[in-house]
């Protein structure tokens, strides 16, 4: 986020688009709520009416992978009317002539023929938004997983520049990230193109400040694999072995039957996790990790915030922190590590990675920090971007809508998108062991507009064939007009009943992230 | 304001009158319950910021249950403010508790948070700290009450409509203490939906906690959602009150909820 969770009780004017927040980030919701009795406008764009859709003053229903063309609708409106923020644009951005080019292009009427979202309303969230004191923007998933992510949240930047809305307190754009310590993964160099804190693996000086820090001779100056190109890598034989860390791609990735090939051919399948999860059911080596209450260190959280986890027990059986499976895993490589405990490690985090560079364990007593944090006497900081941006000046992209990867037809009639319920986390490892959480909620579903069910003849409970290009499942149904008609969805939760069989492989050609929220499916009436 | 309380407890840890106080301790930062077997590390003992609703929250009675199901021969003494103290008289009435195991070290509420928190006597029978404040009337029932039944009505729909279902209500409750809950019985109310069944399922609480809640507020303040269902309690308790003349933790240990006295068998 480039604001602080908090910071949203203050906002004047909330948008949240592609974020089921009260099921997915509920405290996150509760600062939404608190703003909304402080009489901020709250508005909410979503393909599912979700329930904080139920709360808001407008709620929007774009059609599935629409978002830049209804983006480019309300930045349309606000370039036409001139309630843009010209001296912010003067001061603080480049690339803004080529950009109105392109924006020229989207008036409302033709963004409501593409994104189903009535021109008044987009008009209205223009108003809304551009006039505010203060607007936040809130996003999830619901952006990011399509093959025009990077453009989605592009777009979302521009709409936040073009209004002035960042750099300022409940201002900003603000992504909220789901696991506990994806943000702190992330900001580690857990992506194949960065070391901590995104410092380019391509750049020379780079290479060779992480080469004298770990006293390696050469360090790769190529960008490595992401998850797709890993998986057609093992597919292809050009990749052999795969060590897996806390993830289950049996469950998580798109078309799973393809996955599961895939991981088969891998000579060394190593998965490292708490629990024996369908992909630790394929590997040739299991190793046990420890769960949050048996290991110590940080976990850094959507606001940046650098957080303590404490040692509750002793880890169970063989498991030991992946800290140290790790060390022990790299010495027997050839590399030896000698860390003797998180603290020390973090310490070597502060010496590489500029924005951790004054946390260490001592400093994190209650709250935590919040990075950026460059030396022993900074308090952190609240929000990101004040005064200057990263990279100095705010690029402006000019961006075109692009349909998703799959649209419907004759034979896949129906939209699919998929998503997160409020009872189950991710795949499902940890909270699907929860007696009550499996009580709430047992086994996954199929929601459906009634209208759609009444044409396929099924009630609700009935059980549904729902099948797209990469395979079928087999779901009971769940009657709602929370999903429009045409337009069907499932959590992804449940592996007896899997998603991610039907979803589309497709991803960003940037991110590579996966088309998660939009394929073609047919759905049938099961015997 | 911790120095007598301390002093207190060591006595009761040195004498071998209790086996460990359940109190609040404050460490790396936070404040937060702790049981203290030893009284060398008394230092650490805190009573957290009194002024207001806060850290110096949490179901201290809740967490003694547990450590006396697990220990059950053994005594233990807990921190008690008024409304904790309220909560130990009905966990002994609803044969909860024993009172021979229990010591409750009392401290009184300051003014601030006896108002924040509308409550009646926001002190303890007996107390070594903190001196006593007379109690207040429920205001926010009263502001409720005043709006007319549809406004009512809306005002409830709508707070309830914010629930996320986390069960935080019932989790920290010290009165839900049933092994198995209503809430979650599928055929009173329908699982898998946000928000849960509107109003069936605060309702639902709400009904159980006639005769039952002692109005420590706890579950006010974890909730996520900010629904206010201190007033909504309070509210049932007043009912109570008025048609029973009975309130919770405000009668002495063993005087039976009205609504737990079946009364006399019906002729046949």
């Amino acid at each position: 986020m480039t604001n602080s969770i908090a910071e949203l009780e203050d906002a004047d004017c909330i948008f949240v688009i592609g974020s089921n927040t009260t099921s997915s980030h509920p405290l996150v919701a509760t600062r939404i709520f608190r703003a909304k009795e402080k009489g901020a406008r709250l508005v909410v764009a979503d393909p599912r009416q979700i329930q904080l859709a139920l709360k808001a003053d407008l709620y929007v229903r774009q059609n599935l992978g629409t978002d830049v063309a209804l983006l480019n609708g309300i930045m349309n409106v606000i370039l036409t009317r001139n309630w843009h923020a010209q001296s912010f644009i003067d001061e603080r951005t480049e690339g803004f002539d080529e950009f109105r080019k392109v924006i020229a292009g989207y008036p409302p009427e033709r963004v409501a023929e593409l994104t189903g979202v009535a021109a008044s309303d987009i008009i209205q969230i223009a108003e809304w938004y551009a006039k505010a004191k203060a607007a936040s923007i809130v996003y999830c998933m619901g952006i990011t997983q399509h093959t025009t992510g990077v453009d989605n949240v592009k777009s979302l930047a521009n709409l936040a520049m073009l209004t002035g809305q960042i750099g300022r307190e409940s201002t900003g754009v603000n992504p909220l990230r789901g696991q506990n310590n994806v943000q702190g993964a992330c900001d580690m160099g857990g992506l194949p193109n960065v070391y901590p804190a995104y410092q380019a693996v391509t750049i020379p000086d780079i290479q060779k400040k992480f080469q004298n820090a770990w006293a390696a001779t050469t360090l790769s100056d190529k960008v490595g694999l992401t998850i797709p190109g890993m998986l057609s890598g093992l597919a292809q034989g050009s990749v052999r072995a795969l060590y897996v860390v806390g993830e289950n791609p049996m469950v998580s990735d798109p078309d799973v039957s393809h996955v599961k090939k895939a991981l088969q051919k891998a000579e060394l399948l190593v998965v490292q996790d708490i629990f024996l999860t369908p992909t630790a059911e394929l590997a040739h080596v299991v190793l046990p990790g420890t769960s949050f209450a048996e290991k110590d260190g940080t976990f850094s959280n959507t606001e940046r915030r650098v957080q303590r986890v404490r040692k509750a027990i002793e880890p169970l059986g063989n498991a030991r922190p992946d800290w140290e499976i790790i060390m022990e895993v790299s010495t027997r490589f050839g590399y030896p590590m000698h860390y003797g405990s998180p603290a020390e490690i973090m310490e070597e985090i502060a010496r590489v990675t500029p924005s951790y560079g004054g946390i260490t364990f001592d400093r994190l007593d209650g709250p935590g920090l919040c990075w950026p944090c460059p030396d022993k006497e900074h308090p952190g900081t609240k929000f990101l971007h004040k005064g200057r941006f990263s990279r100095g000046k705010g690029l402006f992209h000019a961006i075109d809508y692009k349909p998703p990867a799959e649209i419907v037809d004759a034979e896949y009639p129906f939209w699919l998108t998929t998503g997160r319920v409020h009872v189950h986390y991710h795949t499902g490892t940890m909270t699907r062991n929860s007696p009550s959480l499996h009580a709430e909620m047992p086994e996954g579903h199929l929601e459906i507009h009634p209208e759609d069910a009444h044409r396929l003849t099924v009630r609700q409970g009935d059980r549904v064939r729902v099948i797209s290009r990469r395979g079928e499942i087999t779901a009971k149904v769940s009657l709602t007009t929370r999903v429009d008609r045409g337009v069907v969805f499932m959590p992804f939760h449940f592996v007896e009943c899997c998603a991610n069989i039907l979803t589309n492989p497709a991803h960003d050609p940037i991110a590579k992230i996966p088309e998660y929220k939009v394929c073609a499916v047919q759905i049938e009436k099961a015997a | 304001m911790s120095e007598k309380v301390r002093a207190k407890v060591k006595d009761l840890l040195d004498s071998g009158r209790i086996k460990g106080f359940l109190g609040l301790r404050q460490a790396d930062g936070h404040l937060g319950p702790h049981l203290f077997t030893d009284g060398r590390e008394l230092d650490a003992l805190a009573v957290g910021d009194l002024k207001r609703p806060g850290d110096t929250r949490y179901p201290l009675n809740k967490q003694l249950l547990t450590l006396m199901r697990c220990d059950p021969d053994d005594s233990f003494g807990v921190l008690v403010r008024g409304c904790d103290e309220r909560g130990l008289k009905t966990l002994i009435t609803w044969n909860q508790v024993d009172p021979a195991k229990v010591v409750a070290v009392g401290i009184a509420c300051p003014p601030e948070l006896a108002a924040a928190c509308e409550c009646l006597k926001p002190y303890p029978d007996e107390f070594v700290d903190g001196g006593k404040v007379e109690g207040s009337t429920f205001a926010s029932v009263a502001t409720v009450d005043a709006l007319d039944l549809h406004s009512r009505l809306t005002h409830w729909l709508h707070e309830f409509s914010k629930c996320v279902k986390c069960y935080g209500c019932r989790d920290i409750c010290p009165m839900c203490f049933c092994k198995e809950c209503s809430l979650e019985q599928e055929d009173l109310i329908h699982t898998g939906d946000l928000p849960p069944e509107n109003p069936i399922f605060h309702l639902t609480r709400a009904v159980h906690m006639a005769g039952r809640c002692i109005d420590c507020g706890l579950c006010n303040e974890a909730c996520p959602a900010d629904i206010p269902l201190r007033t909504l309690y309070k509210k049932v308790a007043e009912i109570i009150a008025q048609e029973f003349d009975y309130r919770p933790g405000y009668v002495e240990p063993g005087e039976k909820p009205p609504l737990n006295i079946l009364g006399e068998a019906p002729e046949h």
